[in-house]
């Protein structure tokens, strides 16, 4: 639940990254324009970009000053300049971002909800065969790195058998518009989807099936049956709505883990959003392009625990704050 | 079509342990039933399982109108449950779902069985709510918003809101408060009145304000079936009344009395016989069926409660004094006496007649329904006489070791060393030094220990024809008061009564006043008087009408 | 309540398994020279062979043999695994128990940084961090290294032997016998594995702070304080054994992550290339997926790590109902 003390661990979280973000490059030996830029990046600038970008961020300046326009440039909304891109790493970056949005927001609602779903069913029916079945499967699935079971769907469907498309958001070529865009983002979606909501699901089944065997040895489940309430009443009102509580607490410090599966499976399937970028950034040495990009995920990752925290204290009642 | 509950010859058991073994019960479709018993008696259980949530193994049936509630599918069960049999639970942490609201609790029921839409059905609910006394504003609250006691008077709401025609309250008030006990009853029996009712219950005043008919459960069986009133004024049971004598009462002014040892389940025979102070080897064996004595159903073999004592019409003279004239009493098993008068109103002959030491003229002494003859060994097995100075029971020539072991001696029972060993065992027991020194010692020696000395003689079980030590005592004790002791040692004295009567030994007490014999659960008092005869049997809080009319004797 | 892990996972069937697998993993990885005769690194053939009697999984792109890059690659995993556990368990263990026995200030603010570190998406900051922080270290570094990492490995055996007797040395022999083997993976891992464990111990902190300031409480603490015995002596003597269940599982799931978080960084190219890792095989072998190769190359490797992983959850859960009493018994809601 979103409390003061939460705001605060979030602020100071930001803070954390935003300090390494400066400090890490200055710490190193050398150069800071080499340190920001990478040797590479540096060989192939010419003297003016060089010197504009000395002015730019006052590396030939104190450390005081670097940090005081260091914020300024923060608060302006500059994240640097990226070379390998040549261009504003804001632009860069948000340029990409509404495709990992849609990647990793769609992830996150479908694991969620089948995870939730499978783990009700699955602590309903404990020891039968539905449950041992789907727990061993969840459990060898866990198992799976999410980069290898991506290859592996990317083998089956796109390489061999070749229903789905290999790589990317979209045909960009085929200058698809409305309706068949969508329907052709959507195929483009698909694998990468898949992969990231099996990688994922397992963490919050797992947890809800644990919560529901607890919840079912409850006073007011026992209340429930003798109301004479159907079986699916009891499960899904009563107990199910009292299972899916500690995933909704877990999901901030899961997101994490997304922006991890986010990373591997874009690079798996070629998908341009932030997390394709990362990679390329990574093997470019665009560093600016990198800090940024750990800046934005931050932002995001923070962004989202703030809003599931919102949402619990309306799904939790005995969260009360103004009662 | 008139609806009944009929339960009949139900068992249930839970791996492997029984828990109801036998139950035989019938709810007319406008009584209320009060089963009671104490905790883990298996009250609940048997609420579970006319409801049919049980898990456990379940024989017999259990028919409501028609229908054979043990045989049905679990949908037809479903469809029962609530609509036709509702149970009010007992609150606890966690009865009430926390993230539902409590009037969407309330009103659930009634949507989920079809009985009404959405909004009329909350309707329904709001209105029962404010009837037990749930403010509005807290409709729309959670559980946890609310206290223990508003959480009970939801579960109630909430199971009346169906209409249902059998009505289970499990332990309605016990999370209430005073006040709140009391609004709670008066809208209960309003409430339940025309009503087919099922309450379980350990709390006695609740049976007493809201049955009609009480039942007592004990060790998985019920072991007495009556009116209420009755039930409760006049037990007949042992049991039952244990359960009466461990309530706290307002009005009377005894401690409370235990049983002693616990329920145990696994008994062979009659459950309760571990317990009963008026046990015979049947009980061991065999189960008492439910029957009919004197328009109550009793499970025991001896039919209820028995007089461990009863003289008819004794009377005593000593050459041309008439020490007792006509004196008529009644002792019942478990049950202590007190017999109170002025000194020389021929108390102390009645108690030596009662012990079997002194002969009666005229009249009879029955011990159980047996005649007593001659003072016989069998009968001084029975009823002991205890001296209120222990000292002088002790006859100062013997040795300890012999003085202890003087009333095995003296019934023949067992072999010399076996009564040594005997009478080792149980100094021991009284925590006396059992050295040859202190042994060897006389009696007269030891001034401190004669009140233990005392107890360990007491301690042995004659009845059993053997060297054994008894759990239970002598079955009758005749306690004499001196005139003039002092106070102390009548608070002692009364203590080891008390304990005494907790053992389950039934007593007679003979004392001069009465302000010591509050302390003891007594049932009865016996006013003897100057011409030795008896006047008046009154309950213990009736003590001070009687001091009113006979002043003399209460002088202290 | 007394909890033994070791009884725990050996009684449940998931345990079993994982148990029986991981050996099978460890022994892959101890007994490598044997299981092959060719260096992993070495071009011993043509690129792309098919498996064969000389080549069991045939050869990449560059002619190594995938066999010997297998069962080697078990060794990078499984001691980078264990090493990072090792060290983010014990700092978890040190920084969870005295924050709970000292409490204040110190107990607040190294709290608040712990729960914001956990926030923050790890993979970007070790990405970063590996770029900055040079994964090639100097060899006053490496020796730095090998002797912290010894000390705590000693110190944990010797801890695991005293408590858990011949299960204990069952247990850590192999684990030494790894390390041991696979010294010469330090240099070139150790600073991986240094940046894994700082970044790892922040879980384990919470959930150890949680259980010491329960234990903290109890009344043999006190009774032991009402004899005089000092702060170290309590944690040594009644935290550290208390909380034992709970450290195995936070080291048990550590492992796993230690593992996943490894073959993630090789996949992405991170590290040096000299490290022959299953990571770093997957994302050879990703790059000639249109070449039937990947049946005998990328499948085996991927299909290694997932084994391992799953081996170490199942071992894990195993664990899980011994901490939480609510899981235990086998009764379905469904009557």
């Amino acid at each position: 639940m979103l409390t003061k003390g939460n705001l605060l661990t979030y602020l100071i979280a930001l803070l954390i990254i935003l300090t390494l973000n400066f400090f890490l490059p200055r710490m190193m030996p050398g150069d800071p324009l080499m340190a920001i830029y990478g040797d590479e990046a540096l060989v192939q600038m010419s003297p003016q970009l060089k010197a504009d970008l000395t002015e730019r961020f006052a590396l030939d300046q104190s450390l005081a000053e670097q940090f005081a326009s260091y914020w300024l440039a923060l608060f302006r909304g500059d994240l640097g300049y990226s070379y390998s891109y040549n261009a504003p790493v804001t632009e860069v970056i948000f340029g990409r971002l509404p495709w990992t949005l849609l990647l990793a927001g769609l992830a996150l609602l479908l694991s969620t909800a089948i995870g939730i779903m499978l783990g009700i069913e699955s602590g309903w029916r404990r020891g039968g065969r539905f449950d041992s079945g789907v727990l061993s499967g969840m459990v060898t699935l866990s198992g799976f790195p999410d980069f290898f079971l991506g290859i592996l769907l990317l083998l089956l469907f796109a390489v061999n058998l070749k229903v789905l498309p290999l790589f990317g958001a979209e045909d960009v070529y085929s200058g698809l518009s409305g309706f068949a865009r969508l329907i052709d983002i959507g195929e483009h979606l698909i694998l990468p989807l898949t992969t990231l909501v099996l990688a994922r699901i397992t963490g919050g089944y797992l947890l809800t099936r644990n919560t529901m065997i607890g919840v079912l040895k409850e006073p007011y489940i026992l209340l429930a049956r003798a109301k004479g309430l159907k079986p699916r009443t009891v499960k899904y009102r009563h107990a199910g709505r009292n299972s899916m509580l500690p995933v909704m607490t877990q999901t901030g410090i899961w997101m994490g883990l997304m922006v991890t599966g986010v990373l591997f499976i874009e690079v798996v399937f070629s998908y341009p959003g932030i997390g394709l970028l990362a990679y390329d950034a990574l093997t470019f040495r665009d560093y600016p392009v990198l800090q940024g990009l750990l800046l934005v995920s931050a932002f995001c990752v923070l962004g989202a625990n703030f809003i599931v925290d919102l949402l619990y204290a309306r799904v939790d009642p005995r969260v009360s704050y103004a009662h | 079509m008139k609806s009944v509950l009929k339960i009949e010859d139900l068992k249930v058991s839970f791996d492997g342990e029984s828990i109801l073994r036998g139950i035989n019960l019938e709810v007319a479709d406008d009584e209320c039933l009060a089963v009671i018993g104490e905790s883990g008696a298996g009250k609940t259980t048997l609420g579970l399982s006319i409801m049919g949530l049980l898990n456990g193994n379940t024989a017999g049936q259990i028919n409501l109108g028609d229908t054979n509630i043990l045989t049905l599918s679990e949908e037809e069960m479903r469809n029962l449950r609530w609509s036709h049999v509702a149970m009010a639970f007992q609150s606890s942490q966690n009865r009430l779902n926390p993230t539902h609201r409590i009037l969407d609790q309330v009103a659930e029921p009634l949507i989920a069985h079809g009985k009404q839409e959405k909004a009329p059905a909350r309707e329904k609910a709001a209105g029962l709510l404010e009837k037990v006394g749930i403010e509005p504003e807290k409709l729309s609250h959670y559980p946890h918003e609310l206290s223990g006691g508003e959480q009970q008077r939801v579960l109630i709401a909430m199971a009346l809101v169906n209409e249902p025609e059998l009505l289970i309250l499990d332990e309605p008030i016990s999370s209430l408060d005073a006040k709140s006990q009391v609004e709670m009853i008066a809208f209960l029996r309003r409430a339940i009145a025309g009503r087919m009712t099922l309450l379980v219950t350990h709390n006695l005043s609740t049976a007493a304000k809201l049955a009609s008919r009480t039942a007592t459960l004990y060790g998985g069986r019920i072991v007495e079936l009556g009116p209420t009133n009755l039930m409760l004024s006049q037990p007949r049971h042992p049991y039952t009344r244990a359960l009466l004598r461990s309530y706290p009462n307002m009005t009377t002014v005894k401690d409370l009395q235990g049983i002693k040892g616990r329920m145990d389940r696994r008994v062979i025979g009659c459950p309760f016989h571990p317990r009963c102070t008026q046990a015979i080897p049947i009980c061991r064996e065999q189960i008492p069926a439910l029957e009919n004595h004197e328009g109550r159903l009793v499970a025991c073999h001896r039919g209820g409660i028995i007089p461990a004592l009863s003289v008819t019409d004794i009377s005593k003279s000593f050459k041309t004094l008439k020490a007792v004239d006509g004196v008529s009493l009644v002792l019942e098993h478990g049950e202590t006496l007190a017999l109170v008068g002025q000194s020389g109103s021929g108390k102390t002959t009645l108690a030596r007649m009662l012990s079997g030491i002194l002969e009666p003229d005229a009249g009879e002494i029955f011990i159980e329904h047996r005649k007593a003859g001659q003072p016989s060994k069998d009968f001084h097995r029975t009823v002991q006489l205890v001296f209120q100075n222990p000292g002088e029971a002790l006859s100062h020539r013997l040795t300890v070791l012999e003085a202890v072991r003087e009333p095995l001696e003296v019934q023949g029972i067992g072999t010399r060393a076996e009564q040594d060993k005997a009478a080792r065992k149980v100094i021991e027991e009284v925590e006396l030094p059992t050295t040859e020194e202190f042994l060897d010692e006389l009696r007269l020696e030891i001034r401190g220990s004669y009140r233990a000395l005392t107890q360990a003689r007491r301690s042995y079980d004659l009845q059993k024809r053997s060297v054994t030590l008894a759990k239970r005592r002598r079955k009758l004790a005749v306690l004499q008061q001196k005139e003039g002791q002092a106070s102390a040692r009548d608070v002692l004295e009364a203590e080891d009564a008390l304990r005494r009567a907790q053992n389950g030994m039934t007593e007679a007490l003979i004392s001069y006043t009465t302000t010591r014999l509050r302390f003891l659960t007594t049932l009865g008092l016996v006013w003897v008087d100057e011409k030795g005869r008896v006047h008046e049997r009154a309950e213990p809080f009736k003590f001070d009408r009687i001091r009113k009319r006979y002043p003399r004797a209460f002088e202290p | 309540m007394h909890i033994d892990p070791k009884q725990e996972v050996v009684k449940s069937k998931g345990g079993r398994l994982g148990l029986t697998l991981l050996l099978v993993v460890v022994l892959m990885a101890i007994f490598a020279d044997l299981l092959t005769p060719y260096d992993p690194l070495a071009q011993t053939a043509q690129s792309f062979e098919s498996p064969s009697w000389e080549h069991l999984l045939g050869t990449n792109h560059v002619g190594q043999d995938i066999w010997s890059q297998l069962v080697y690659g078990a060794r990078t995993s499984l001691v980078v695994g264990l090493l990072v556990a090792a060290l983010s368990t014990v700092l978890a263990a040190l920084i969870g128990a005295s924050t709970a026995l000292i409490g204040g200030v110190y107990d607040r603010i190294v709290m608040r940084l712990v729960d914001a570190f956990i926030i923050i998406p790890m993979i970007l900051l070790l990405i970063l961090l590996s770029i900055y922080v040079d994964p090639n270290l100097g060899s006053g570094a490496i020796i730095a290294i090998e002797v912290l990492i010894g000390i705590i490995v000693v110190g944990i055996a010797f801890y695991m032997v005293r408590s858990l007797g011949w299960v204990g040395l069952l247990i850590i022999g192999p684990v030494l016998a790894l390390i041991v083997l696979a010294r010469n993976l330090l240099p070139t891992t150790g600073g991986l594995i240094i940046i894994l464990s700082l970044l790892s111990w922040q879980g384990g902190a919470r959930t150890l702070r949680a259980q010491a300031l329960a234990l903290k409480e109890k009344p043999h603490v006190a009774a032991a304080r009402g004899f005089g015995a000092n702060t170290w002596y309590i944690i040594r003597r009644h935290i550290i054994p208390d909380m034992g269940p709970l450290l195995v599982a936070d080291f048990v799931f550590c492992v796993r992550r230690a593992v996943f978080l490894q073959a993630g960084m090789a996949f992405l190219g991170i590290g040096n290339p000299n490290v022959v890792s299953w990571g770093s095989m997957i994302n050879d072998a990703r790059q000639w997926i249109f070449l039937d190769a990947w049946r005998w190359w990328l499948v085996p490797a991927g299909v290694a790590l997932s084994i391992t992983i799953v081996a170490i959850t199942l071992i894990g859960s195993a664990l899980e109902p011994a901490l939480d009493p609510r899981l235990r018994g086998e009764v379905s809601a469904q009557n």
